[in-house]
């Protein structure tokens, strides 16, 4: 067995079962906001036509939905209260140097560097997945519940602020399935060499080869530690 | 003598000027018993019905008038028709025997040969809220007549017709008594009684012939079917223009919650006249209107028992894409720049991370 083909376990149990239940929810929320954005379009009425008809379309939302809250609440307590989600969690915080790696990456793409910064377990790519992910999920989850409980919330906010949800709801719904599918689904699926699925979300395991191309910091000090 | 000399002798144009004149004379006074004698209502009008106390005992003491205002009959539209075209059951004068019920129908059907206009399909009436009501036996229930008279109906373009647009309140008005009162006090009453012809009348939202109970999914008033009710003038750009009302409305409610709930069938969502009201629609200016700033928490309580004053502070009907949306456009407007930037952003990104592994691997090889 060649170094290359040997697997190292990247994304533990823990963090893939909730990558999954984030994925499906978020998989569910997307197909079911479409179907509303584009009730117009032959697209929007197939979608709310497999969907089950408009109010099964809105009953899988707010399903899926609370899953994706749940989710949230859970990713909370793993992070604050186990020991392995908060050594991960700490590893994706953002440090200038990701701006830097950033840079260089583009330059280096660009053909203006000679050398690939290195990167570190979580490099700019994770983190600034991770967090601007973070940041539309709360977004969603606020604006969705001011509309989800908007007889609740009639008590509360002024009309404007119904309207002003329902905009950024459906403006950041939009801009998270942009960026999922023109860089989350881009790196997973079709970048080369991932074709047609990198299946560490599943197995949690990459190649040595991967590891040492797209997280040579990690590898090195792997190495040192003698794995 | 000499007078009656001096007139033949005044040459050949007085001479037919005379001639002319005596003619027209004769002519006149030829015609004129001719006219009566001719027309063959006349036997009927003559001897009874032209007598303006021809009536009939229909219980001691109670009576009924027969007498018919022919001069009101010749201005209709059935004004070429004879009595007995209709009253088909009536052979000989005296007729010994109270004549049968006439139907429009006689006349008005597909195909008939005496050329009597069926613009409405009679089977409209027959289905609507009032036919199925007199199929029923209610003895209020109208029929044709109510509506259009029995001897003087008149085209709807004729406004000394009952069917004529500013009229046609008072007509409904003749059985919808405080429907009419309502109707007069609201928007529409106030600008047709003003004058404007192209205000709403009964007719406009309820139909004519096809009126349906509003439960029903073929009436214009149905939940489904309330908001291309009212945009068939609130969606008029011109004619909204003309009265200075805002042509938007429509629109923007389809486009909102209440409006696309109602599009795809949730009938308890609101549709314009949940907080319009209807009859009596008023503006929002007036402090009797349901949409008036200080009455709307109580409108939207109606559904949204949590509802208050707080519903007044913000704008309603708003398109996004509109600057008259205010904050909402804003928000829309950086949301589509940002998912514009956001997009060419990260396509760019894809073609420069190909770049770099192309690169990458020429430089391996």
């Amino acid at each position: 067995m060649s170094s290359d083909e040997r697997m190292h376990l990247r994304i533990n149990l823990q963090l893939r079962i909730q990558h999954f239940l984030l994925m499906t929810s978020v998989a569910l929320l997307i197909v079911t906001g479409l179907a509303l954005l584009y009730r117009e379009s032959a697209f929007g009425r197939f979608l709310i036509a497999i969907e089950g008809g408009f109010e099964s379309r809105g009953n899988i939302h707010r399903f899926a939905a609370a899953l994706l809250i749940f989710t949230s609440f859970y990713h909370w307590l793993y992070i604050l209260f186990s020991r392995a989600g908060h050594d991960e969690f700490m590893q994706m915080l953002l440090r200038v140097e990701d701006f830097r790696d950033y840079g260089r990456t583009l330059l280096y793409d660009l053909g203006l560097r000679r050398e690939k910064p290195k990167l570190d377990r979580y490099g700019y790519r994770e983190k600034f997945q991770y967090w601007a992910f973070a940041f539309f999920v709360l977004i969603m989850i606020l604006s969705g519940f001011v509309m989800w409980f908007h007889n609740w919330f009639f008590g509360l906010l002024p009309k404007w602020a119904f309207d002003v949800a329902l905009a950024v709801h459906g403006g950041t719904g939009t801009l998270i399935l942009i960026l999922l599918t023109l860089w989350h689904l881009y790196i997973v699926h079709l970048s080369p060499g991932k074709f047609p699925i990198d299946w560490s979300f599943w197995t949690g395991k990459i190649s040595e080869r991967q590891l040492r191309e797209e997280h040579p910091l990690e590898y090195e000090r792997l190495r040192e530690k003698g794995m | 003598m000499r007078t009656v000399c001096s007139v033949w002798k005044m040459g050949s144009l007085g001479q037919a000027l005379a001639i002319c004149l005596g003619l027209v004379g004769i002519i006149w006074l030829w015609q004129f018993p001719a006219q009566s004698q001719q027309d063959a209502n006349g036997r009927c009008l003559l001897e009874c019905h032209g007598k303006p106390d021809f009536k009939k005992e229909i219980a001691p003491g109670q009576f009924r008038t027969l007498y018919l205002d022919y001069a009101q009959f010749k201005a209709s539209v059935h004004k070429e028709k004879l009595c007995i075209d209709c009253h088909t059951d009536v052979t000989v004068l005296p007729h010994p025997k109270k004549p049968e019920q006439i139907h429009c129908l006689q006349c008005h059907y597909e195909g008939n040969v005496v050329g009597a206009p069926v613009r409405e399909r009679p089977e409209k009436y027959k289905e609507s809220v009032h036919g199925k009501a007199f199929e029923r036996g209610n003895p209020n229930a109208p029929d044709c007549k109510s509506c259009h008279t029995i001897h003087a109906v008149k085209p709807p373009q004729d406004p000394q017709s009952t069917v004529y647009r500013s009229t046609i309140p008072k007509t409904c008005g003749g059985c919808h008594i405080e429907v009419y009162a309502e109707y007069l006090e609201g928007v529409h009453g106030q600008a047709l009684r003003k004058g404007v012809l192209e205000s709403a009348v009964c007719t406009n939202c309820h139909s004519e012939h096809d009126l349906y109970a509003a439960d029903d999914p073929r009436s214009s008033l149905h939940p489904r079917n309330v908001a291309t009710t009212c945009a068939k003038c609130h969606g008029d750009v011109q004619m909204m223009e003309r009265r200075g009302v805002p042509v938007t409305q429509v629109e923007a409610f389809k486009e909102s919650f209440h409006g696309i709930k109602i599009e795809f069938g949730v009938l308890k969502s609101a549709n314009c006249v949940s907080c319009h009201s209807y009859h009596k629609i008023l503006r929002s200016s007036d402090p009797r209107s349901p949409i008036h700033p200080q009455n709307l928490a109580q409108t939207c309580g109606q559904c949204h028992p949590n509802a208050t004053a707080n519903v007044a502070m913000g704008k309603f009907h708003i398109i996004p894409s509109d600057p008259e949306a205010g904050i909402v456009f804003y928000i829309s407007q950086f949301f589509k720049w940002l998912t514009i930037s956001v997009l060419i952003g990260l396509i760019l990104h894809i073609f420069l991370d190909l770049y770099g592994r192309f690169r990458l691997r020429r430089a391996g090889e």
